[in-house]
């Protein structure tokens, strides 16, 4: 491809903050553990989607851009393992799922 | 004129005899070598001040001084200063201590602590001649505490007697009073423009004006507080009555001749300082002292507390002499003081070797089996009382005249205290010297005594000499017209030879004998019938005035009271700092805890509402964001 | 064909922004519903159209590559592990509990608030734009960049992987009785 593309990059950008702003509030607001990990997921997505964007309208040259995005994919997938390995330890301990249950850092 | 270091040796060599004692003749072996070493080394001393002294005719002073300690913008010094003042000083110590170490051979004997006690009179001994020889007040000071030092050491000698230990503790607390006033006057001194310990500098800065006048006065009397310490006058007099629970030499030594003597050596090395003020103050102490000692001393019955009493007396009546100006006066009695208060003490030491007790009651009739402690103590008896023509004679009739002619405000009343006791003092003494030494004897002790071996005669004999013939340091030529004055090469003092004093001080001093006589020796006056007729004056004497049921008082009401005002602020406000701090602590905490909710999206908020807060202080002001990050124009 | 069809889609003007907004919404909707509702099940599978929307985004920035692995790792790999792990955490739990907790207000003010200031921020810029030059196939460029220079970056994440792999298996093991 050449050139720019015929859209200005507020709009990705415009969704990347968007995108970013609903998973924080899915973080702020629900109380299974394994919809605050959905809230983060699209967190991710939203820098993924940052990163591409000023690739693409940064001339495309250096593939900085893309390779961070890969990277950030690759992590995320570690880390969804991870947190959902805990997630099914808190299960058991817990014997519930609920974010505001757990608590024993009180005080 | 000597070099320097001869005069280092003077004080060097005792203190290098106590080294040696220390560390090879402590050992009960080892023991009888100890006399030998400070003997020696006195011997040393002795010629080295005789010959120090002599250097000394017609010369100016003479100083070493060399720089020891820097602090900030103070150095101290370590010197020598060998002027007449310090010359003659020298001497009567010197020989006072020889003469007293050899006795101490003969009454020490056999006494478990041999070896320490030699050891503890070297460092005396050395301590003294230091404190002498000094030029300049810290190091006065030094040797002045170290000589409070051994005084505690020989009071307490045979430590496992309470009283005797009570008496040590009691000697250095006291004295230490009197030295903190020494202090603040050093402290003051040091807090002046020109920062100067040393005495002839201090002379300097003082007639030249460039201490405030107030100021002098102030040191003077602080100086003068230390010197009412150490030289037990009213009203820390206490210590010394008790201090004659050491061994005799050491009340002869140290608390008669020497140290006592030191007070009144300091006011005399000090006296630039002492203004008219601060001179009133000092022959007022010292007249009172004069009087209310002697009055002490009639009613007590041990043999060395009565030469206590004595000794505080006549030290109050060389602070009198140096208080009207008699500058002269006040150290040749010094002198005379030193010699027949040792003897006296001597064969008192003497007596008790060989009755095995103190009190004069159970004595008597020792004269004929003591004969030359018998007619050695009446030699200073006699220069005690002030009876013509032995030395004591002399200088006491030297401060009474000068407190005669003096224009001090009071002079009459404290020469009428000044003359009351003179009278007492041949009284008291008297008395003493007929009870013990006439009559019967009142118990077998007494009936058995023999006379001290030579070793201790000796002493005696050689200090009646010189109580005897001290009086000719005024009457020799071609001192005849100044006296004493001329020996410590003061000029302009006049003197004045004035017949009606004289009269009066012989007068006073028959009186005593003769009262005394007639009381102990006659029977014409019963002590028994004034007691019981004057019960409360009897009663006052006894026990001293009560001065030390006052400072007992002082101690527990007054002192105390202050520890505790001050006990209750450490408990309650500095220690409720402490506690404060903690509580604060412990307050906020248990406020601040609330955030600490455990939960973690509260956390995750307050993380994203922190950013936000972040991120509008500090791109706030800026139109562009890339500007920031980039850096760029 | 295809490639035809995307080059006319980087051209053409009038497709292109309507691909876009169609993507966008595609992203932010079903977005809006993965944080809605109330059934969990419903939220994951809510995340599907959500991550592929993205794909299409990256496709539409011409990270042909990167459009792939997004859909092969994240919508073929994420959301099925966590179907899983909805499934094994589910049955005991009360049907009637709440989905949102107590932070509602706050947490809509705090996710509006940063909406609100990083639009606010992006507004204010220019962002100065650089043209594309074709310069050959992207894939083989990415592949290259993550072969030299970024070998490491790459091969560390292999490690994490692994890590992960192993730990997700110690975490989430049974406690011995």
């Amino acid at each position: 491809m050449t050139g720019l593309p015929p859209l200005p990059i507020h709009g990705y950008l415009t969704v990347s903050a968007l995108l970013f702003a609903i998973g924080l509030f899915g973080v702020f607001v629900k109380r299974n553990a394994i919809a605050v990990l959905l809230g983060v997921e699209l967190m991710l997505n939203a820098a993924n989607l940052n990163f591409v964007a000023f690739w693409r309208y940064g001339g495309a040259a250096r593939m900085e851009g893309q390779v961070f995005a890969v990277v950030v994919i690759t992590v995320a997938a570690a880390e969804v393992a991870i947190a959902l390995a805990i997630v099914l330890n808190i299960y058991r301990r817990f014997k519930t799922v609920n974010v505001d249950q757990i608590n024993l850092m009180k005080g | 004129m000597l070099g320097g270091f001869e005069l280092y040796l003077i004080p060097g060599l005792p203190l290098l005899a106590f080294l040696l004692i220390a560390a090879f003749a402590l050992q009960p072996k080892a023991e009888r070598a100890a006399p030998a070493f400070i003997i020696s080394a006195l011997l040393g001393s002795l010629l080295l001040s005789i010959q120090a002294f002599a250097s000394t005719a017609g010369k100016r002073p003479f100083s070493i001084s060399l720089p020891w300690l820097s602090v900030g913008s103070i150095t101290l010094h370590v010197g020598v200063l060998l002027d007449h003042l310090s010359g003659v000083m020298l001497i009567v110590v010197s020989a006072v201590s020889l003469l007293v170490q050899i006795y101490s051979i003969g009454y020490m004997r056999g006494e478990i602590g041999y070896g320490r006690y030699f050891a503890y009179m070297s460092l005396f001994c050395g301590s003294m001649l230091g404190l002498v020889i000094s030029d300049n007040l810290v190091q006065t000071y030094i040797f002045w505490e170290l000589v409070g030092i051994c005084s505690y050491l020989l009071i307490g000698f045979w430590y496992r007697r309470p009283a005797a230990a009570a008496a040590a503790k009691k000697a250095f607390v006291v004295t230490r009073f009197g030295d903190l006033g020494f202090l603040t006057a050093l402290l003051i001194l040091s807090f002046q423009r020109h920062q100067v310990f040393g005495f002839d500098q201090l002379q300097h800065l003082v007639t030249a004006g460039r201490i405030a006048p107030a100021v002098v006065t102030a040191v003077a009397l602080l100086i003068f507080s230390g010197a009412v310490g150490k030289s037990a006058q009213f009203p820390l007099h206490i210590w010394l009555p008790d201090a004659m629970e050491g061994p005799t030499p050491v009340s002869a030594l140290i608390h008669a001749a020497t140290m006592v003597a030191a007070g009144v050596y300091l006011v005399a090395r000090a006296y630039f300082f002492f203004t008219p003020p601060a001179l009133f103050v000092v022959a007022l102490i010292g007249a009172l002292t004069c009087f209310l000692a002697a009055t002490m001393g009639v009613a007590e019955n041990d043999i060395k507390r009565v030469l206590a009493y004595s000794t505080i007396s006549q030290l109050g009546l060389m602070m009198l002499g140096l208080g009207v100006g008699g500058y002269a006066a006040g150290v040749f009695h010094l002198t005379t003081h030193a010699f027949f208060k040792a003897l006296l003490f001597l064969t008192a030491g003497s007596v008790i070797h060989a009755v095995h007790a103190n009190n004069i009651w159970q004595m008597g009739g020792l004269g004929r089996r003591m004969p030359i402690t018998a007619l050695t103590c009446l030699v200073g008896a006699l220069a005690l009382a002030g009876v013509f023509p032995l030395s004591g004679f002399w200088s006491k009739d030297e401060i009474l005249t000068a407190t005669w002619f003096s224009r001090l405000p009071g002079h009459s009343l404290f020469f009428l205290a000044a003359l009351g006791g003179v009278v007492l003092t041949a009284f008291y003494m008297f008395r003493l010297w007929f009870v013990t030494f006439t009559g019967e004897p009142r118990t077998d002790e007494a009936a058995h005594a023999h006379e001290s071996p030579l070793v201790m005669t000796l002493p005696l004999l050689a200090f009646a000499l010189l109580a005897a013939v001290a009086g000719g340091l005024k009457a020799r030529v071609p001192w005849t017209a100044v006296g004493f004055a001329e020996l410590l090469h003061l000029e302009g003092q006049r003197e004045v030879v004035s017949p009606v004093v004289i009269a009066l001080s012989l007068l006073a001093a028959f009186a005593g004998i003769g009262l005394a006589w007639a009381a102990y020796r006659a029977g014409l006056v019963s002590s028994a019938a004034f007691n019981s007729r004057f019960p409360a004056v009897y009663q006052l004497l006894k026990n001293a005035w009560y001065f030390n049921r006052g400072w007992e008082l002082f101690a527990t009401r007054v002192v105390i009271a202050g520890s505790s005002l001050a006990a209750w602020f450490d408990r309650h406000i500095v220690n409720g700092m402490v506690d404060g701090v903690a509580w604060l602590s412990g307050w906020a905490s248990r406020r601040l805890r609330v955030t600490q909710t455990g939960q973690l999206q509260f956390y995750a908020l307050v993380l994203i509402a922190g950013l936000i807060a972040g991120l509008v202080v500090v791109f706030g002001r800026e139109e562009s964001l890339l500007s920031l990050l980039v850096g760029g124009p | 064909m295809i490639a035809d069809l995307l080059r006319a889609l980087h051209t053409g003007s009038f497709w292109y922004p309507l691909a876009f907004f169609f993507f966008a919404a595609g992203v932010l909707l079903p977005a809006l519903l993965v944080v809605l509702s109330r059934n969990l099940l419903h939220c994951a599978l809510w995340l599907l159209p959500c991550l592929a929307s993205v794909a299409g985004l990256f496709l539409l920035l011409g990270a042909e590559l990167l459009a792939a692995i997004q859909i092969l790792v994240y919508c073929g790999g994420i959301v099925v592990l966590i179907l899983f792990a909805i499934m094994l955490t589910r049955g005991l739990g009360d049907p009637d509990v709440r989905a949102i907790n107590q932070q509602l207000l706050w947490g809509f003010a705090g996710a509006a608030a940063f909406a609100g200031l990083v639009l606010h921020m992006l507004s204010r810029e220019s962002w100065p734009a650089v043209a594309a030059v074709n310069r050959g196939d992207i894939t083989g460029r990415l592949a290259d960049a993550l072969l030299s220079p970024y070998l490491l970056a790459f091969e560390l994440s292999s490690v994490i992987l692994l890590v992960a792999m192993v730990g997700a298996v110690v975490i989430a093991r049974p406690e011995r009785e």
